[in-house]
């Protein structure tokens, strides 16, 4: 990906673009009155021209998908803390619970450093056994699979309780 | 996997769900052979993380009523709208459009003016929603009083009239309450406080001054003189779920493991990248190391952490900065 120098092409084309005081419109003022009198888009949350403001976020996202997991320094291959960006505690007990269970893992921990980062770590310790990246794996693995567990436990019983009280209205 | 610490009644083996009471707005359950920890995240992602959709967008092209455009729009996006096949709808983020369209919002009308001397009031129901919506029945007013009125948005008087174009979304309630598909969540779990989770309070004797849960009858009480159990962990866990009208309570719970599922998925997902850790993100970010646990970090000390010790300049030489990462060994061994 080349492309921190400017090449000259560019930097020539740049500068017969380069706008003059003269081109600027004479006052920003005029406009946003005018889209007042036809009709106002509001933001539901109360923030005003939502859409400019989407735009601009739209062009932050256009780069590649942030890291989610990382590993945070000073980890070795058997003890490792991993930091995941946007999960907290609904992700981070069961999964520490999770691992934890997992019988070559020494220790695990969660934590989430500051209430307002949107920052989990999770610390794992494994035996000589595994590493604590593949108890990472396992434990996210798990995890699921309980999740099926409990789903399909919950809507069998949902249909058991469906059909014994469509039961109770015939009789 | 093996699940053997939770046999705690030996009745049975795996988690296990009883029903109590059900209808189209509340499910009571009760969840046991969990842990408490997946016992609350289904508690957590039920009540935050199940998508529907609201009301996110209002334009106003006429508003002559005594209340002020966001204040309207505020309580438009508390309507609940019918949120049943929410699937069908993108989120208007990861949709391919410019800002909206139909493939990730529904569009609903309202247009109301008072020409009589009594006051007029404009209710949910008088929201129009368009016909171009992935099924004829996502963002549709919930109307559950008896004269089917639904919520009241706001009264009018003669010659006031009101003009709006609303733009439904589908969203979580972590972002804003207004995406809640309960209404409120029941957590319950020990009503005999046997392990003593709760510190009550009391004047002479908290057995005798506390109300008893009505769970506590589906629990042994305590014996006289039962020694505490340090090992003791809870494992029956009571559910009350209530919904707030726009998905049924057992859609909830389902789309609610589902949702928990998304997120683990992702998370296997991203670490299954062989070069998870060293993609073609070449921003600005701290030098970590391998997620192998490789070299680069911890060892000799004289090495910095970008480039291979020091033989190779990160910026030029072999190698361009860009096309491997600067950072540790990019894809070596990987996992």
């Amino acid at each position: 990906m080349p492309g921190r120098t400017i090449n000259e092409a560019t930097r020539l084309e740049a500068k017969t673009e380069d706008v003059a005081m003269a081109d600027a419109p004479t006052s920003a003022q005029s406009h946003a009155e005018e889209s007042h009198d036809t009709a106002e888009t509001m933001r539901e949350d109360g923030e005003e021209n939502g859409s400019k403001q989407g735009e601009e976020e739209e062009d932050e996202e256009e780069q590649p998908p942030a890291q989610r997991i990382r590993v945070l320094p000073g980890s070795t291959t058997t003890a490792a803390s991993y930091e995941f960006l946007e999960e907290g505690h609904t992700l981070g007990n069961a999964l520490r619970y999770i691992i934890m269970k997992n019988p070559d893992v020494e220790f695990c921990a969660y934590a989430i450093p500051h209430p307002s980062e949107p920052k989990m770590n999770v610390r794992i310790q494994t035996y000589d056994t595994t590493t604590a990246i593949d108890a990472l794996k396992k434990g996210l693995q798990d995890l699921e699979d309980l999740c099926d567990v409990v789903a399909e436990e919950f809507w069998t019983k949902r249909n058991e309780f469906a059909a014994s009280k469509a039961d109770m209205m015939s009789e | 996997m093996e699940y053997d610490t939770m046999m705690m009644d030996n009745e049975s083996l795996g988690p296990s769900v009883k029903i109590s009471e059900a209808d189209n707005m509340h499910v009571n359950f009760e969840l046991t052979n969990v842990d408490i920890s997946f016992a609350n995240s289904l508690r957590r992602v039920i009540q935050a993380e199940v998508p529907t959709i609201a009301i996110d967008l209002v334009e106003f092209a006429v508003n002559s009523s005594v209340l002020a455009d966001e204040f309207i729009a505020h309580r438009l996006g508390l309507i609940p709208l019918d949120s049943r096949q929410i699937d069908d709808l993108n989120y208007s983020r990861d949709c391919d459009c410019d800002q909206y369209c139909e493939r990730c919002s529904v569009t609903l009308t309202l247009h109301a003016k008072c020409t009589s001397d009594e006051v007029m009031k404009v209710y949910a129901r008088d929201l129009i929603v368009s016909h171009d919506r992935p099924n004829n029945q996502i963002g549709n007013p919930v109307i559950m009083d008896p004269d089917g009125l639904g919520p009241l948005i706001c009264k009018l008087r003669k010659d006031q009239e009101l003009q709006i174009n609303c733009i439904a979304k589908k969203g979580i309630a972590k972002e804003h309450a207004k995406w809640a598909p309960t209404a409120a969540v029941g957590f319950e779990y020990d009503p005999h406080n046997k392990l003593r989770h709760l510190d009550l309070w009391y004047e002479i004797d908290a057995e005798k001054e506390w109300p008893k849960s009505q769970y506590a009858a589906w629990e042994e009480p305590p014996q006289e003189g039962e020694v505490f159990d340090y090992d003791a962990v809870p494992s029956r866990f009571y559910f009350e779920v209530e919904s707030a009208g726009n998905i049924e309570p057992d859609t909830i719970i389902q789309e609610g493991i589902k949702e928990l599922q998304r997120k683990l998925a992702g998370l296997i997902h991203g670490l299954g990248e062989t070069d998870g850790m060293n993609g073609d993100y070449d921003g600005p970010r701290s030098p970590d190391q391998n997620m192998d646990g490789g070299s680069g970090w911890q060892d000799q000390g004289f090495t910095t952490p970008y480039g291979n010790a020091g033989n190779q300049s990160s910026w030029g030489g072999s190698a361009t900065a860009y096309g491997t990462t600067p950072y540790g060994n990019s894809g070596q061994g990987g996992w």
